[in-house]
């Protein structure tokens, strides 16, 4: 199975479908003061999702990551 | 005597004594009913019934129905059946009855009515879920239960400290809600309650424990405490502002450590921390949609979470590891158990559809309408860690990742694949019929989660998780390690508490009993004859143990004037 091109693909589907909803049925939305940027929800994933892996990483290597036997 | 077995806690106490009287092969069988009966009278008890007894100077409500503890109620009974059906094939008695102890005394908790009847429960279920840890009978599983049992004792013991306070400060024992106010009473309760509800600082018992209980064990032990937690600070503390910000941390810290593990049940351990994070978030907001919201939450939660350890369990149980380094590729021989968990993941990522989205939209969207905006981005944050790694990283690494996995799976008992589907099936069904959870929450709502808003938020958020994922997905893997948590500072600690604690204290009592007896040697030495040292004309070297006429008398005249002088005292 090519992984690559289906989880791509997924992701250009979703995506292609929630910006036309937010184009559309959602231009006149404004609740947050992040509604005024376009596209936020989906920035605001994607950089969360590599902000918790760097810095779950980064916690890792120079703070709490210890041998298996550490404990024992 | 009767009125007794309304309490559905009881009911299954009860069941729990009756259990090792049945023959083996009915026992996994006859446990299940009393689940069943105890949601039966969960549902039919009409709100408002409660009932108490005369203990000592106080009135026991030993039972209180309403709306916040039935469906909580509900929920434990629906668990504890499923999880009993999970468990059917053990045959271990201590378990067995154990479980039921445990669950019980989580229905007693949610239907106490009074704080002394809750704290008996309380300290119940911290007992008997102690044993579920013990039953794994590994030397890790030994020493986690001791540290689980350890902690929770202390736990209860702050919260009854602060009962005690409490009672002394208002001469109630009501279990009912506390207005915000940091007195020593309250704190000693709230942070009695935190320990059981895993905030953090003060969860690490969660994360140490859970992963090293028995599987069908960590099944239970995912709804029940943490969860009869969060309803006493629904009921107790809701609107306490310390508590959002508290859940909003604890729902990042706990998706960052998520990251970091690279043991399948760990990830899990702490993604209940995470997620009770948004049910603590929602309670110290304290609106009526942020409670209800809390409530959904928990309701779904607790479905999706052991659906998820039951899935981890299954894969731990047909290839004996749970080391993310030595899974993998094992769709081909599992397919059925990635298919029931991965709708445990999509739902506690929130995916539309699944139960996650229900509840997790309301609280978020409860934050939104309070506008703390802070909370509701950090809570959002957490969202993405969810998906990144109960959603993604977990089944990626144990399912797919590899060609085929060359681990020899063994065969799984029909009555897991049961279990698992009943609590897919409750996934899916309350994700499509939220209005079946909403009718019972404890205030009335017209929330409604399908908005096209809700579903492009989320869909663009894990859509770009999925990207992000993607592209790191090597970063993720690698070797089982330990990471620190707070837990550092009693387990390292341990020597030095040792130090402090117990030698310095046995040292120091030491040295007084040697100064003691030092002492009584010397007086009585220099008392026996005074004589020695009181007459300067008599040998120096006198006997001390020698016959002395002389002090025979004073002796005998300090005898008779004592005997004299009682004797008047007491005519």
């Amino acid at each position: 199975m090519n992984w690559n091109k289906f989880v791509w693909t997924v992701i250009g589907i979703i995506l292609a479908v929630t910006l036309v909803l937010e184009f559309t049925y959602l231009a006149g939305y404004d609740s947050h003061w992040w509604n005024k940027i376009p596209a936020f929800y989906a920035i605001y994933g994607f950089l969360c999702c590599i902000a918790i892996i760097y810095f779950a990483k980064f916690l890792s290597k120079n703070i709490v990551k210890r041998d298996i036997h550490y404990y024992d | 005597m009767i009125e007794f077995l309304t309490i559905p806690g009881v009911i299954l106490i009860v069941g729990a004594f009756l259990l090792p009287f049945l023959p083996e092969k009915i026992r996994s069988s006859v446990f299940l009913l009393f689940p069943l009966a105890s949601l039966y009278v969960v549902i039919t008890t009409a709100n408002g019934y409660s009932f108490g007894i005369d203990f000592a100077a106080y009135q026991l409500q030993l039972i209180e129905v309403d709306r916040l503890s039935r469906v909580f109620g509900i929920i434990f009974s629906i668990t504890a059946f499923v999880a009993g059906i999970y468990a059917h094939h053990i045959k271990d008695l201590g378990q067995q009855v154990n479980a039921l102890v445990y669950a019980g005394s989580a229905l007693g908790v949610t239907f106490a009515g009074d704080l002394l009847t809750l704290i008996v429960f309380w300290e119940l279920m911290a007992v008997s879920s102690t044993w579920l840890i013990w039953a794994r009978r590994t030397k890790e599983s030994d020493g986690a239960g001791m540290r689980y049992l350890i902690y929770h004792v202390l736990g209860g013991g702050i919260l009854l400290g602060g009962i005690i306070w409490h009672y002394a400060d208002t001469g109630s024992l009501a279990v009912e809600t506390i207005a915000q106010n940091y007195t020593f009473a309250n704190v000693l309760m709230l942070v009695g309650v935190c320990i059981n509800a895993a905030v953090i600082p003060l969860h690490t018992w969660l994360a140490d424990a859970y992963p090293k209980a028995t599987i069908t064990g960590a099944v239970f032990m995912s709804a029940f405490t943490t969860k009869s937690a969060v309803y006493v600070l629904i009921r107790v503390f809701p609107g306490w502002e310390l508590l959002i910000w508290f859940g909003a941390a604890m729902a990042i810290y706990g998706v960052v450590y998520a990251v970091i593990c690279k043991d399948i049940r760990e990830i899990l351990a702490y993604h209940i921390i995470s997620q009770v994070g948004f049910m603590v978030c929602g309670i110290g907001i304290g609106t009526e949609m942020a409670l209800n919201g809390a409530t959904a939450h928990a309701y779904s939660h607790i479905l999706y979470k052991s659906l998820l350890f039951m899935g981890t369990g299954a894969v731990l149980y047909a290839t004996g590891t749970s080391k993310i380094v030595e899974l993998g590729g094992l769709f081909k021989k599992m397919p059925y158990t990635f298919g029931l968990y991965m709708v445990g993941a999509l739902s506690i990522s929130g995916i539309p559809l699944f139960n996650g989205y229900i509840s997790k939209s309301m609280t978020i969207s409860a934050a939104g309408y309070a506008h703390v905006e802070a909370a509701q981005l950090m809570l959002l944050l957490a969202s993405v860690g969810t998906f990144l790694s109960v959603g993604l990283k977990l089944p990626w690494f144990t399912w797919f990742h590899k060609d085929e996995s060359d681990i020899e799976v063994k065969k799984l008992p029909v009555n897991m694949y049961i279990a698992m589907s009943i609590a897919a099936f409750a996934c899916i069904f309350y994700g499509l019929f939220p209005n079946a959870l909403y009718v019972y929450l404890p205030f009335d709502t017209d929330y409604d989660p399908f908005t096209i808003y809700h579903f492009v938020e989320t869909m663009q958020i894990s859509a770009m998780t999925l990207a992000g994922f993607w592209l790191m997905k090597k970063k993720l893997a690698g070797e089982l390690i330990i990471a620190l948590d707070v837990d550092w500072f009693y387990r390292k600690a341990a020597p030095a508490t040792r130090l402090v604690f117990v030698n310095w204290v046995d040292n120091f009592f030491d040295r007084v009993e040697e100064r003691v007896i030092g002492t009584a040697r010397f007086l009585t030495e220099k008392f026996k004859n005074p004589m020695t040292w009181l007459n300067p004309f008599t040998d120096r070297s006198n006997k001390a143990d020698g016959y002395s006429p002389a002090m025979d008398v004073v002796m005998s005249f300090v005898m008779l004037t004592f005997i004299i002088i009682s004797i008047l005292y007491f005519l």
